[in-house]
């Protein structure tokens, strides 16, 4: 898994990525609208993970890089077993001893490809195209790391299962089904989590990638059930910005339920308000519905740059580690 | 409720257009695809169906607004069953048409026979009857139910010269419907232009018979036509001098509700201009224009003031005549005495102006022949003392045959044998004689000024100014006219009327015996008018429209042919007594009278009141007509509108339009605090 790895300047307050900071770096290719450019999703995933590398080296918060140090300064309730006892005789400092990752550590990335993910506002990607992009970044970087990678996508079932390896060649069997994934039925979100509980026997990471489109209660019991199945969950709740600004030029819309494909006329002036109101308030109840089941979970918008996902996934873990 | 203009309907057609908006509108909600409906489902939906009631209710505002507006167009009233229109039943009906001067102008009159004519033909199984009126009536058609006998009646019709009287043609048609012994419903038609002058609210005491039902039909329209006309001329119509002294004095007025500027007025003797002026008025003013100074040719004299204005021609010229006579014989009688003459104040005061009506010779009473008296067209007696009984006998015949007579007491005026001389036609018989106290003295303070010989002293009221020191009580007649009294209430001067003739007995003296008005500027203007009024004779300088006039026979003892204004030969055989000739004017302009001697004029005129357009207060007239007050009789003088006239009191479009005003400033204050133009159903 991701070895993140201290500097020697063991006070380096740790990372906290946020839009701005990534927006500050050069890579500013890692626009979702620009990447969705690019046909070839290994390409993209490439393109995604290097030039989000390079902006870390370049990046004011240095000492994250995996070429820094295996060394750092012990501190109170650190495992003595790691306690290098040599450097500690010949300079009677106390120094922790890192050791890479282990590489047989597995990652599932869930990918939600329910009709409402079809979903497009006034961006050029849809959220199924946006999660795409973000799985085959986060793929392509555990994969760079020797980590395992499987894909599962579902809507209301598993139809698509590409268990986790690490072998040569396994990544572009990711990306073919990645790019073959199409939106366009109902989903049940819950459910197919508490199916994937049952499939994923063996202990990972599962990243889960959605716009959670269900109750905040049946969700709770779907994390429980992966979370009790060993499972380190990381949740991107990927939007449209539209979702939640509601806004359109139309004093009067016939909106189509994409999934159900149930009509009703509605006054956006009118509704606006009331609607703002009540998807915060499930984004609000998502959130905390995965901080109790401590689920690392992160609210995107398909205009956010990748990179920002890489970053908060990233972090994350590294708070975890 | 009926509708004035009711194609205007077709504007309804203009409510489709709101409707097809909201429809076309309607149908263009785009539909959206939309991840999920889950969050909008929980927004509560009657908000959305409060938007739809909402949206519905700004159509119908619209709609109504519009609606309201063609309405307002279509100018609706409330007739309550009236009108000319609703004529029901078997009734019978007077249709007053107008034939008044006012007629003339533009279409009037063809419109009115057209209304009077629509009248006739919606009338069912209803006896009608049909008058003509001016200031007088005339029926043309008794009742009848022959509508085109009436019709015909109608068309014979034309407008006429005179001025308008309503109260005299509501006056006839009651009479005529009170002919009929019947009780069906009686309903009298005016068909006019109302002009104001038609009816004097002030002296207006008619009312009209309670079962008797008034309908208007206004043709005059609301707005009244401008004009300038000449109303009056005043003019002193014979002088006995070349040239005319006194002032002609042109009566203008403006009946435009805006000033007028720069009329020209040409003033015509015999068809020849005389003098040209030019006046402004202001709105609504009349202004009096004087012409004198100019010379007139003996016998009669045609007179003619013109106006050039484009307005209403019928009353820019006047006809006038002025006539300069040769004035006749008169003579003064004094007494016998040595020295100073008494009359010699009088003498002079009659011989300084040649215009008066006589020519002066002065005699004492026993030089004058008795059988030279009835030369004389007057006689002064000037304190004549003691007549001889052949002068009184003449003098007595010359009154009752016609002749002037004025008598002026003094100190040589015995009381009794004076009043037994003249007692036959004497004014008043003399009491006894008064002499104030030295020092003292009597004043003329009760004086009628409006009588001609003290109208010119109305305004100065300086007749009181003169000492009067000897007077004669007296003792009036039955038939006599006190004219002035001296302080104590004596007569001053009486004047009585003795067969044909007039006598004017002054109480004092004409000469300086008795009091000193002889030496008072009072004097002059005082025999004079004594003598002017002595011998006037009906001058009158032009005769009003409809007036008589009297055409005297000539010395033959014939009457003249008398030509019309258009050339016509008059057939009148209306005579007086006296076997003059009563003519009455009929159309404005010069009547030639064809003395064998020299042709004489006589100058008709219309009334010029006539040319005020300006329209009768209908509220006022109906109900001072209908004899009602209080609302129940508004409301019934308003039923008996004509539908325009209705319409315009009502206004019932203006409350109309003033509620669509504001139904569309409420839609656009609903659809601007909703931001929601159109909505799906």
């Amino acid at each position: 898994m991701f070895r993140l790895r201290r500097s020697k300047q063991a006070e380096t307050p740790p990372i906290v990525p946020t839009p701005s900071s990534s927006a500050q770096t050069p890579a500013r290719f890692l626009d979702p609208e620009l990447l969705a450019q690019i046909n070839s999703l290994e390409l993209l995933a490439r393109a995604v993970v290097e030039g989000f590398m390079s902006g870390l080296h370049r990046s004011p918060y240095t000492g994250f890089s995996t070429e820094f140090t295996e060394y750092r300064q012990y501190n109170q309730g650190d495992d003595l077993r790691y306690l290098d006892w040599r450097l500690l005789g010949r300079t009677d400092r106390y120094f922790i001893k890192k050791y890479r990752a282990d590489t047989n550590t597995q990652c599932h990335l869930l990918v939600d490809t329910s009709a409402s993910m079809k979903y497009a506002s006034s961006s050029l990607i849809s959220k199924l195209q946006y999660a795409q992009f973000l799985a085959a970044s986060i793929a392509y970087l555990l994969n760079r790391q020797q980590d395992s990678v499987g894909l599962v996508a579902f809507d209301k079932r598993v139809h698509t299962h590409v268990p986790a390896h690490n072998r040569t060649g396994h990544m572009r069997t990711i990306f073919g089904h990645l790019s073959q994934l199409t939106a366009g039925n109902v989903s049940n979100l819950s459910e197919s989590l508490h199916q994937l509980a049952e499939i994923l026997n063996r202990r990972g990471i599962v990243v889960i990638i959605s716009d959670f489109y269900d109750a905040p209660d049946r969700l709770k019991e779907a994390f429980q059930h992966l979370r009790f199945k060993g499972h380190d969950l990381v949740a991107f709740h990927v939007l449209d910005q539209n979702e939640l600004d509601f806004r359109f030029d139309e004093p009067v819309l016939l909106l189509e339920d994409a999934e159900t494909q149930e009509q009703m006329p509605v006054l956006p002036d009118v509704v606006i308000n009331g609607y703002r109101e009540r998807i915060q308030r499930h984004v609000d109840e998502m959130r905390r519905c995965a901080a109790a089941n401590n689920v690392d979970y992160e609210m995107m918008t398909t205009k956010q740059p990748l990179d920002y996902a890489l970053f908060s996934f990233l972090s994350r873990r590294a708070g975890k580690a | 409720m009926n509708f004035l203009a009711p194609f205007f309907f077709l504007g309804a057609a203009a409510i489709a257009a709101p409707i097809l908006v909201h429809l076309v509108r309607r149908t263009r909600a785009r539909r959206v695809e939309f991840p999920t409906l889950y969050f909008v489902r929980q927004v509560p939906q009657r908000t959305i169906r409060r938007r739809t009631l909402h949206n519905l209710l700004l159509l119908v505002i619209r709609c109504l607004a519009i609606l309201l507006i063609v309405i307002a167009f279509t100018r609706p009233f409330f007739s309550g069953g009236s009108s000319a229109k609703t004529t029901t039943g078997a009734g019978a009906t007077v249709v007053l048409l107008d034939t008044s001067l006012s007629m003339r102008r533009d279409q009037l009159f063809v419109e009115a026979q057209r209304r009077a004519e629509t009248v006739i033909d919606d009338a069912r199984n209803e006896q009608i009857s049909l008058m003509g009126f001016d200031k007088r009536y005339a029926v043309v058609n008794r009742f009848s139910t022959d509508k085109n006998r009436l019709r015909l009646g109608i068309r014979s019709l034309n407008a006429g010269w005179e001025g308008t009287d309503y109260e005299q043609a509501l006056r006839g048609a009651e009479s005529l419907l009170a002919e009929l012994k019947t009780t069906v419903p009686k309903k009298i038609v005016m068909i006019s232009d109302f002009q104001a002058s038609g009816w004097n609210h002030a002296t207006a005491t008619f009312k009209l018979a309670s079962n008797i039902e008034l309908s208007t039909i206004d043709v005059g329209g609301n707005s009244p036509v401008p004009n300038v006309a000449i109303t009056n001329v005043e003019a002193r119509g014979v002088i006995y001098g070349q040239k005319y002294v006194d002032n002609v004095a042109v009566h203008i007025a403006n009946f435009n509700d805006s000033d007028v500027e720069h009329v020209a007025i040409d003033f015509q003797i015999n068809d020849q201009t005389v003098e040209k002026r030019d006046v402004s008025l202001k709105s609504r003013d009349t202004k009096v224009v004087e012409f004198t100074g100019f010379n007139l040719n003996d016998g009669s004299n045609r007179c003619a003031i013109d106006i050039i204005t484009n307005d209403f021609a019928a009353d820019n010229r006047f006809y006038f005549t002025l006539k300069r006579e040769v004035p006749v014989k008169a003579l003064i009688v004094e007494s016998p005495t040595r020295g100073r003459s008494d009359s010699l104040h009088l003498q002079s005061a009659l011989t300084t102006d040649d215009d008066l009506p006589f020519t002066f010779t002065l005699k004492t009473a026993g030089s004058v022949d008795p059988a030279n008296v009835p030369e004389y067209s007057l006689i002064i007696l000037n304190d004549a003392g003691t007549l001889s009984p052949a002068l009184a006998d003449s003098l007595n015949r010359f009154v009752m045959n016609g002749g002037q007579l004025i008598v002026a007491t003094g100190p040589r005026t015995e009381l009794n044998s004076f009043s037994n001389a003249l007692q036959s036609v004497m004014p008043a018989i003399l009491t006894e004689s008064v002499q104030t106290k030295p020092g003292e003295s009597a004043a003329i303070s009760e004086v009628k000024f409006d009588h001609p010989i003290f109208e010119v002293f109305q305004q100065s009221g300086r007749l009181a100014a003169a000492h009067v020191i000897g007077y004669f009580r007296s003792q009036p007649s039955t038939n006599a006219a006190v004219l002035a009294r001296f302080e104590d209430g004596s007569p001053a001067l009486v004047e009585s009327r003795a067969g044909k003739g007039r006598v004017l007995l002054f109480t004092s003296s004409l000469g300086p015996s008795w009091n000193d008005l002889s030496l008072t500027p009072l004097y002059l203007p005082f025999v004079h008018q004594m003598v002017r009024y002595a011998g006037s004779h009906e001058t009158n300088s032009w005769y009003g429209l409809g007036q008589t006039f009297t055409v005297t026979r000539d010395k033959q003892g014939s009457v003249p042919a008398i030509d019309t204004p258009t050339g016509a030969r008059l057939n009148e055989n209306r005579t007086t007594p006296d076997g003059d000739l009563l003519v009455t004017g009929r159309e404005p302009g010069f009547y030639r009278l064809r003395y064998n001697s020299a042709p004489d004029f006589a100058a008709v005129d219309i009334d010029g009141v006539e040319g005020d357009f300006s329209k009768l207060d209908f509220g006022q007239f109906l109900a001072s007509v209908t004899g009602g007050a209080g609302n129940a009789e508004s409301s019934e003088a308003e039923r008996k509108l004509s539908n325009e006239e209705l319409e315009g009191r009502q206004k019932v479009w203006w409350s109309l339009l003033l509620l669509a005003l504001i139904l569309l400033v409420t839609e656009s204050l609903l659809a601007r605090r909703t931001k929601v133009v159109k909505m799906v159903g």
